[in-house]
This record gives C-alpha cells, structure tokens and sequence, in this order.
C-alpha cells in the first residue's frame, strides 16, 4: 500500500497515506509510551533490590565488626584464665589474644564467604555493586 | 538535660525473693510477658478464620512462618525444619520485644545484655547438646578442619575453639548493643530538642535541627529493629547447621 502513496483516489478501503501516517505515528507513540512504563517500572525494582541490598549490608557490616571484636576478646579472656590457672601472666594472655585476632579474621572471612554466596545467589552479581544512595548515616 | 540511661532502669513491680535471690516481677519481665501474650493471641487471632485466600492479617502470620521456614531451609536443609519452633520462637520474642521498645515511654528489654546473653546461650547449648547428640566425639571435627598439615593443627584448632566460643559473645551483644546504643542516640537528640526550646530568643529556631535527626533516627530504629531481630536468628540457623553437619 504504502510503494504507491501519490495516488490521488486510493481505492474504496484503503487508506490515504496522510491516514496512514497518523495511524503510525500513533503507534509509535504508543510504543514509546509502554518503553517509557516499562522503563520506570525496571527502575522501581532496581531502587526496590538497592534498598533491600543496603539494609542488609549494614546487617552485614555490624555482623561482621562484632564477630572480630568478640573472637579478640574470648581470646583474651581464655588466656587470661589459663594465666591465672598456672601463674603465667602475662605470657599466656599475649598468646591467646593473638590467636583471638586470628580467631577474629577467620570468623569475618568465613561471613564474607557466606554473604557473597547469598549475594550472589539473590542477584547474580558481585558485591560491589553501585548503590545510588550511599551515604551511610 | 533528662538521663538518656534512665529508660533502661529495672524497677521491681512485685518484690519477689527466693531463698536470697532476687526473683522480683520488673518492668522487663512484665515486656516479656506482654511479648508472649500478643504473639500467642495475636497469632491465633490472625489465623482464626484459617481461610484458603489469607485475609490481612492472616497473610502477616503465613509471612512470617514463610519467612522463618525459609531462612530455616536455606541454611539447614529440609531436616533443619526440626529447628522450627525453637528458631520462630526466637525471631517473634526478639522482634516484638524491640518493637514494643519503639514505642515512646516503653521498656526495651532486648537492651540488657543479661536477656540476649540468655538467649544467646539457648542457642548455644542446643548447638553443643545435639551436636554431641546426633554426632557423637564426630562434633569435634568441627574444630579439625580437613586437609590442613600436622604441624599447624595445634594452632588451627586453638583458633577454631576460640573461634566457636567467640559465637555467643557476639551473638549476644551485637543485639544488646544495637538497641542500647539507638535508644541513648534516640533519648540525646530528643534532650537536645527541650534544651533548645528552653534557650531564649532565636536558639528555639535551632531545635529544628535534633528535631530532623530525631525523627530520621526514629526510622533508622525500626529498621535496626527488624535487622537485628533477622541477624539474630540467621546465625542461630547458621549455628544450628554446624550442630546437624559438623565439619567444614
């Protein structure tokens, strides 16, 4: 239809092609309009996993302080006994507070571990992924 | 300027002794009770009607079973479903205690370190009983993990025993901490706002300013609320797991 548009009587049924245009035309904006939709409606469950993703890694990085500082000062504590146990003060303490720090790094690497399987499992990403609101108050 | 500390004082309701010990009915015991009361009736409540297409608060119940269960399988599989009632148990009581504490006026009983010590210890000894229960002496090989050389074995396992009693701790007081340390930020910045109003002149412009942080910190609260309610029974299922499947 549209390989003869300067036909000036279009036959009985067809359409003119000033017709067809604004029929295009239509659809194109219809089209642009559902795009658009479809777009915002991306963007709300990107914000939507972002927010869920930032709550969660503050659940995570307060998970993560406190496993150190509590493996430290168990540590601390086991050798303080163990000094008091067999009068070795301060050796023992020294000793089992460096174990604790270790004790400490293992529990934060082994929940880092686990947090990137369970990332990585929710969203098929990495961890570092952008966040558009960052600041952290 | 009113204590910021003053919200978390016990205070006896009935005095109560038991062969020298203090066992008094306080304001926490009576949170706790209130807790229990209005997650048994409130649940049974909800699920009254027991209708095929959940109503709304029915749907709230089925939720939070969902919620629970799925977090239950995710880290122990089918057979951790065992765990059910203890871990549910667990997430409700902590999350309607720290709830009840948002509301102005109210007692946080999560704020004590003795409550989430409990707690923390329930978990705890469960992990050690049915570990050694279903396990036997193999529970130990939760602190040799494999493929690691002789000659640093002893201190591979010094690290792992600390490691593994370093878990109640931090259990414990991340809880502990969170509530206390929201509420006091909580209790300064509302402080700040009288003092303010009760400066002269233009200073009571200024009591917009704590006016903003306090009413941002208040969401920020109901949020660490539910966060730390979810934490605490994600490591619960993640301890009750090294119970069912020791060894790493």
């Amino acid at each position: 239809m549209s390989d003869q548009p300067k036909g000036p009587q279009p036959h009985k049924g067809e359409l003119s092609p000033a017709e067809i245009a604004a029929f295009e035309r239509r659809a194109a904006e219809l089209g642009d309009k559902i795009d658009k939709l479809q777009a915002g409606k991306q963007a709300e469950i990107t914000a939507e996993q972002d927010r869920a993703m930032q709550s969660k890694g503050m659940a995570y990085g307060l998970r993560m302080s406190s496993e150190l500082v509590a493996a430290i000062l168990v540590g601390g504590l086991i050798g303080y006994g163990l000094d008091q146990l067999f009068g070795t003060t301060p050796w023992l303490f020294l000793l089992f507070f460096i174990l604790g720090f270790a004790a400490g790094i293992m529990n934060v690497t082994r929940a880092f571990t686990a947090m990137q399987a369970e990332i990585k499992k929710e969203t098929g990403g990495n961890i570092g992924q952008a966040v558009a609101n960052d600041d952290d108050d | 300027m009113p204590d910021p500390i003053h919200q978390f004082n016990i205070e006896k309701l009935i005095p109560l002794d038991y062969q020298g010990y203090d066992i008094s009915f306080t304001n926490s015991s009576l949170f706790m009770v209130g807790a229990l009361l209005l997650i048994t009736f409130g649940l049974m409540f909800a699920m009254r009607s027991r209708a095929l297409v959940p109503g709304r608060l029915q749907s709230v119940a089925e939720g939070a079973y969902e919620f629970v269960a799925g977090m239950v399988r995710d880290s122990m599989g089918e057979q951790g479903m065992k765990f059910f009632p203890l871990v549910f148990s667990l997430f409700t009581f902590i999350l309607v205690l720290n709830m009840l504490g948002m509301v102005p006026g109210w007692f946080t009983v999560t704020s004590h370190l003795s409550v989430t010590a409990a707690l923390a210890a329930i978990v705890f000894v469960t992990v050690i009983v049915v570990g050694f229960a279903k396990n036997g002496l193999h529970f130990l090989h939760l602190f040799v993990p494999s493929g690691v050389p002789w000659y640093v074995l002893p201190l591979v396992v010094a690290i792992e025993v600390i490691s593994f009693f370093s878990r109640p701790l931090s259990h414990s007081v991340r809880l502990f901490a969170n509530m206390l340390a929201g509420h006091i930020t909580l209790k300064v910045f509302a402080g700040f706002i009288i003092m303010l109003l009760g400066a002269a002149g233009a200073m009571k412009g200024l009591a917009i300013l704590p006016l903003t942080a306090a009413t941002a910190l208040t969401a920020l609260e109901f949020l660490v609320a539910f966060l730390q309610a979810y934490v605490f029974t994600m490591l619960t299922c993640m301890y009750l797991n090294d119970a069912l499947h020791p060894g790493h």
